[in-house]
């Protein structure tokens, strides 16, 4: 008996149970869409953050206080011994580096008339829109003189300026953050979140109107910032810029042991890199999980099988008193789980893309499964119709034939 | 004539110690090529166990068989296999027809398993079917059938691949009188055309229109006669 007569026979037999044969299906089908749709997350995931280090602006270098061990410990909370006048420094002895910005977050409470916000309060300098590229929808940034003066002003982030003034001119108004009356100077245009801060709604004032007004100082050294970032002449002078700010740093905090820096200086290439990790990883387990179904699918194959071959002993019994043999039944049984298997797994794989799709079609996020995913599921699903199959179609195989005819 | 079914003190027995059970003692048949035989005994007698042996769907414990020349007492059941495939043709009780399957393919079924190509497969199934006088019912799937139409649809099959032996295991069993008697009419022109013939029933109006009746009881042979006719149920309750 050739294989093509046996695919022959195992389709008319499952076409004509189409019920038993769907409902068979569905684990597979399920599993399948389960571990094409996890892959497809964890991948768009990924590209979503990749997209989001990208639009941080190139040959920018982050400098975020934090010694060796609180960043491998993966502290949360890190000793705050950056300074305004560290970030200063850099601008002002760092030859490679063309801009600078200080960054310092806080929450805090907006007020304007009846309204309020809670909302994240960034002090920052006016180099911030250079290293961050960013732009202004309405007035002006804070500048220099703001810096001097510790003026009480604000640039607000376009849908925080949308919610409080509702349809007024935003510029010129007064608002209280956290109740010290600010002028609002000018409106961002829209930038989207940006590694987990929304600088849409945020409220940007000047570093030192922040230390001295609403955080006051906390740290001995000055005016403490968050994290510091500055932009590297071109691509070249990446490495010399890190290089320079790490002597520069080491200097001014007296370090002389490189083992007890205090900062530590990324840039998008080794953010891009944990990303990548720590997204793999994640895609990792989410395809892990998923993956448990498919086997719980396959076992579906295999209970259903085992139903089936005891459901249809007496077919197994005639077919061997006509003259079909072991190999003839085993085979037969062992492409009906198959074919089950392969199709579930190609269902599967069809509903998990168009999920994905779906999902990229209503939602900002790319979501779209791997060609690579695609083709290992297909293959595991049909291996896995192959190894559960096995034993109803020895179960098949070894039956007698005289018993098999007079079971009913 | 040489023999196409030849039994040399066959045994079969199951179980061992206390719980044996002898289902075949020592029994020896003949039966020739072009024989017309009914084999009948009350239930327990052996007879079906003897069917399985001469089916070549058992093995004796002890004993030679040779069916067509060939001593098959002792092979594996794959080559058990072929040899059903080709030289014997088996009718059920209960017809066991595939259901999803029509009755060309039905018909078509053995061929498949020894390897015939579509074609010819689909052509002999058709000419198997006319024989049995199904030629407008290829089509039609088992539960289209009347008992007696599934029937010929069986015997069609068993005769397809043009066995030496055609077995049937109580054929009428689930036939009513009308379309026993259109199936025993196949039966015996069958014969006619030279299939040896070896069929089970409890019916002694059915083992009437055989050549040959061959009684079991308690595993062994109790007798054969030629006479169809000393058939009665006298001689059944003997």
């Amino acid at each position: 008996m050739d294989l093509r007569e046996s695919l022959k026979m195992a389709v008319k037999t499952l076409t004509a149970s189409k019920l038993r044969s769907s409902l068979t299906m569905l684990g597979i089908i399920i599993g399948n869409a389960s571990v094409i749709s996890m892959v497809g997350l964890g991948d768009g995931g990924r590209r979503y953050i990749n997209e989001q280090l990208q639009s941080l602006g190139p040959n920018i270098l982050f400098i975020v206080p934090g010694s060796r061990e609180t960043r491998e410990l993966g502290a949360l909370e890190v000793p705050r011994n950056l300074v305004l006048a560290d970030a200063d420094a850099i601008a002002e002895q760092v030859p490679s580096v063309v801009a600078v910005a200080a960054e310092n977050t806080t929450p805090g409470l907006i007020t304007f008339l009846n309204r309020n916000a809670n909302v994240s309060v960034i002090g920052t300098n006016p180099a911030f829109v250079t290293v961050r590229s960013f732009t202004l929808d309405q007035g002006r940034f804070i500048s220099d003189l703001d810096m001097q003066r510790t003026s009480a002003v604000a640039v607000l982030g376009n849908s925080l300026a949308e919610r409080l003034f509702d349809g007024q001119v935003p510029l010129g108004q007064s608002l209280r953050i956290n109740d010290v009356a600010f002028e609002v100077v000018g409106v961002l245009a829209v930038q989207g979140s940006n590694l987990g801060v929304n600088y849409d709604d945020a409220a940007i004032i000047p570093i030192t109107t922040q230390a001295s007004r609403i955080v006051g100082r906390t740290s001995t050294f000055g005016t403490e910032v968050s994290f510091i970032t500055a932009t590297a002449r071109d691509s070249e002078s990446m490495q010399t810029a890190e290089f320079q700010i790490t002597n520069l740093l080491r200097l001014r905090h007296g370090i002389v042991d490189p083992n007890e820096d205090d900062f530590f200086i990324q840039n998008q290439d080794t953010l891009l890199a944990i990303a990548d990790t720590i997204t793999g990883a994640l895609t990792l387990m989410l395809a892990a999980i998923a993956s448990i179904s498919l086997v719980v699918g396959g076992i579906g194959i295999m209970n259903i099988m085992l139903v089936s071959v005891r459901e249809r002993t007496q077919e197994i019994g005639l077919r061997k008193a006509i003259g079909a043999s072991r190999q003839d039944i085993l085979i037969q049984f062992l492409i009906e789980a198959i074919i089950l298997s392969a199709a579930g797994g190609a269902i599967g794989t069809l509903v998990g893309v168009s999920g994905l799709s779906l999902l990229s079609l209503l939602t900002p996020f790319e979501a779209a499964a791997p060609v690579s995913a695609i083709v290992f599921t297909v293959g595991v699903s049909g291996s896995i119709g192959l190894f559960f199959g096995v034993i109803p179609a020895r179960q098949a195989a070894k039956l007698d034939p005289i018993v098999a005819l007079r079971s009913i | 004539m040489a023999p196409v079914i030849d039994l040399h003190h066959i045994s079969k027995v199951y179980g061992s110690g206390n719980t044996e059970v002898k289902a075949l003692w020592d029994i020896s048949l003949a039966i020739n090529q072009g024989d017309y035989c009914a084999i009948m005994g009350p239930s327990g007698s052996g007879k079906s166990t003897a069917m399985n042996v001469i089916g070549c769907l058992d093995r004796p414990t002890q004993g030679q068989y040779f069916f067509d020349g060939q001593d098959v007492a002792q092979l594996d059941d794959d080559t058990l296999a072929t040899i059903r495939n080709r030289k014997i043709g088996f009718v059920f009780q209960q017809f066991h027809l595939l259901p999803q399957l029509s009755a060309l393919d039905n018909v078509a079924l053995p061929m498949v398993y020894s390897g015939v190509p579509a074609a010819e497969r689909h052509q002999r199934a058709s000419q198997a079917l006319q024989r049995v006088g199904l030629a407008n019912r290829l089509t039609n799937k088992p539960n289209q059938l009347s008992g007696g139409q599934q029937q010929r649809v069986a015997i069609a099959r068993a005769i397809v691949n043009r066995p030496l032996l055609l077995l049937a295991d109580e054929p009428t069993g689930a036939l009513d009188t009308t379309t026993t008697e259109e199936v025993m009419k196949i039966f015996a022109e069958l014969n006619h055309g030279g299939i040896t013939v070896v069929m089970v029933t409890h019916e002694p109006a059915v083992a009437r229109l055989t050549d040959r009746v061959v009684w079991f009881r308690d595993g062994q042979v109790l007798r054969t006669h030629m006479s169809p006719n000393d058939v009665s149920y006298g001689a059944l309750v003997e």
